[in-house]
């Protein structure tokens, strides 16, 4: 199942907008969660336990958290002004205890179906070099769909209210459909309660302008994914699969394909979550924010699954950084190295983690781990080099502002993306390294092999043609014009050549039919 | 608040920290920044900033930070 299934997008989500406008306002919520619950059991059958005792338990908890502040505040109410300080921490400790108990079940869930074969394996051979003889037999069972991104939503939540950032809710279905509405529960964006919530149990009617701009998004998601991504598959794991035979500029082919088709495949899935969520008057947070127009790796991450970089960075990144010891070892460093690298120390502690974190969230295996040092090194880098780099460009007069200086920026930060993904997809961390070595020591370059990787000539044609044309939606994106907003204003002639002629290109040159291989949800299975 | 531009103006002095109001989202300040920062400010005004109010809104002007570190000082 997936969202670019044509079923879902074109005939499920029309229905479904059809009879919510039909019912009462106040029903409305509740069938976004019957038809929530029902996708998910579709896909994951009887796993919605699972899904249940993540709402059911963040349920409760949230409410625990909001009860044990109520106590507190009637009981300093009371209190003689010296004993305050100690009543506040004796509330916390109260607070800490419950976070504990709902971060436990919800983490244990997620490591139980996605790293109990990982660890298992790794602690039966280390096992096994001190002489035990062991034999790790795997567990087989498949995952709840979106437990990574559904389990993030749910800390999220009992952490915001734990922080005050958001009030506990009283009224669970309000809390199960935050956490399970179906555009987002395969792939994300994770959201935060503060951000849809509201506008999922408001149960506003779909307007012909929500439903035709959602519609619109849906289809630039469906563009990105039936012209490029599905086109590329097939060449991108005949490179992967079989790189020994290829040269190097064939492997750099299937790399950077590999980039562009998981690009357009998560870009392309999120356009379609967002357009869904626009149909139904939901503004889901946006995920991608043209990552590819990004002077350096750590800005990448910033426009890249921004939902995933904001939760680590609230989450991990200050909890860490600004904890007693992280706030010690900055102020320490600063005095020593001053306020360039001073900070740098306790930082990096806290970005290990995010990218320790990060790497093992998308998958439990080495190449993912390798995949999150190699952007932490990466970010640590640019952060060591910066102060030098700095002092290069005023020696050498170039203006960093400068639009050839900012090309190189973007090319210099592409080409690092492509070694970062290479090892993201590789089967193991070694394959990774000798596809990047073949790729600089068997330089050749044949027409013939090009056109035998699984694409021919009008295939390369259609893809460059489609990437123009998202290259040039990101640059009015990133100048600020509404593009969509734009064409609600011409005529309605002009509006429907536009929806024609992107369906039509859909249709005519998505890659679907025989000698295609379509894409699976990449990050479905993350 | 002259001191608060004092110490920005040390972390990064190509900034008119009395007219930008978007330090965060304008990518003024990084996050690394932002930990200099926050030592800077606890130790010069004696407050201490929890990590739930490191937000963009708390950050994105001198002003801002500025009621941050009063509202701090009043809850205290």
């Amino acid at each position: 199942m997936s969202y670019f299934n044509l079923g879902v997008s074109f005939a499920f989500v029309p229905l479904l907008a059809g009879v919510y406008n039909l019912i009462p306002k106040k029903a409305r919520p509740v069938l976004l969660l019957i038809s929530s619950l029902g996708f998910f059991f579709v896909i994951s059958r009887f796993l919605i336990a699972f899904l249940l005792l993540s709402v059911v338990s963040i349920y409760l908890i949230a409410l625990k958290l909001s009860a044990l502040d109520g106590k507190r505040d009637e009981v300093l109410k009371t209190a003689e002004k010296g004993g305050k300080k100690e009543i506040k921490e004796k509330y916390k400790k109260y607070k800490r205890l419950w976070v504990a108990l709902g971060v436990a079940i919800n983490v244990s869930c997620l490591v139980a179906f996605k790293y109990l074969n990982f660890f298992g394996m790794n602690i039966y051979g280390l096992l096994n070099v001190f002489g035990a003889d062991l034999e790790f037999k795997p567990f087989t069972f498949a995952a709840p769909i979106g437990i990574s991104f559904y389990t993030l939503q749910a800390l999220a939540y009992i952490l915001d209210v734990y922080n005050g950032r958001v009030k506990a809710d009283k009224n669970i279905l309000k809390v199960a459909l935050f956490l399970s509405f179906f555009p987002q529960i395969m792939e994300g964006p994770i959201v935060r309660y503060g951000d849809t919530a509201g506008a999922l149990y408001a149960g506003e009617r779909v307007t012909y302008r929500n439903f035709c701009f959602g519609y619109q998004r849906i289809l630039y998601g469906f563009l990105k994914k039936f012209i490029i991504a599905d086109r590329l598959n097939y060449l991108v794991n005949n490179v992967f699969d079989n790189y020994t035979r290829f040269s190097g500029t064939a492997v750099a082919i299937g790399v950077i394909g590999y980039t562009v088709m998981l690009y357009t495949e998560f870009s392309g899935t999120m356009d379609v979550v967002i357009g869904i969520g626009e149909v139904f008057g939901i503004k889901i947070p946006e995920n991608f924010r043209q990552p590819f127009f990004s002077k350096n790796i750590s800005e990448f991450w910033m426009r890249w699954h921004i939902s995933l970089g904001l939760w680590f960075k609230d989450f991990i990144f200050y909890p860490v950084s600004l904890s007693k010891m992280g706030k010690k070892i900055t102020s320490v460093m600063r005095k020593k190295l001053g306020n360039q690298y001073g900070p740098l120390v306790g930082g990096s502690i806290a970005l290990a983690a995010v990218w320790f974190l990060n790497g093992l969230w998308h998958g439990a295996g080495y190449t993912f781990l390798f995949y999150g040092l190699y952007q932490f090194i990466m970010i640590l880098s640019g952060n060591l080099f910066e102060p030098l780099v700095k002092k290069i460009c005023a020696v050498l007069h170039i203006n960093r502002e400068n639009i050839v200086y900012r090309v190189f920026q973007s090319v210099k930060m592409t080409l690092l993306v492509f070694v970062g993904e290479l090892f993201f997809y590789a089967k193991t961390v070694p394959q990774g390294f000798k596809m990047l070595g073949r790729i600089f020591t068997s330089v050749k370059f044949s027409g013939k092999e090009i056109l035998s990787l699984g694409m021919d000539k009008n295939d390369y044609l259609i893809v460059f043609i489609a990437l123009v044309f998202i290259f040039v939606v990101g640059i009015l994106k990133e100048k600020n014009i509404n593009i969509r907003e734009e064409i609600s204003k011409k005529n309605i002639a002009v509006r429907w050549l536009i929806y024609y002629i992107l369906i039509l290109s859909i249709i005519l040159f998505g890659a679907y039919g025989p000698g295609y291989v379509p894409v699976e949800p990449i990050y479905a299975d993350f | 608040m002259e001191r608060l531009i004092e110490i920005l103006e040390e972390l990064n002095p190509d900034v008119d920290y009395n007219t930008v109001e978007n330090l965060i989202d304008g990518r003024y300040l990084d996050s690394l920044k932002i930990l200099s920062l926050i030592a800077e400010i606890e130790d010069e005004f004696d407050v201490e900033i929890p990590t739930v109010e490191i937000i963009p809104a708390n950050f994105n002007s001198a002003k801002s930070m500025w009621d941050l570190i009063e509202r701090l000082k009043d809850d205290e």
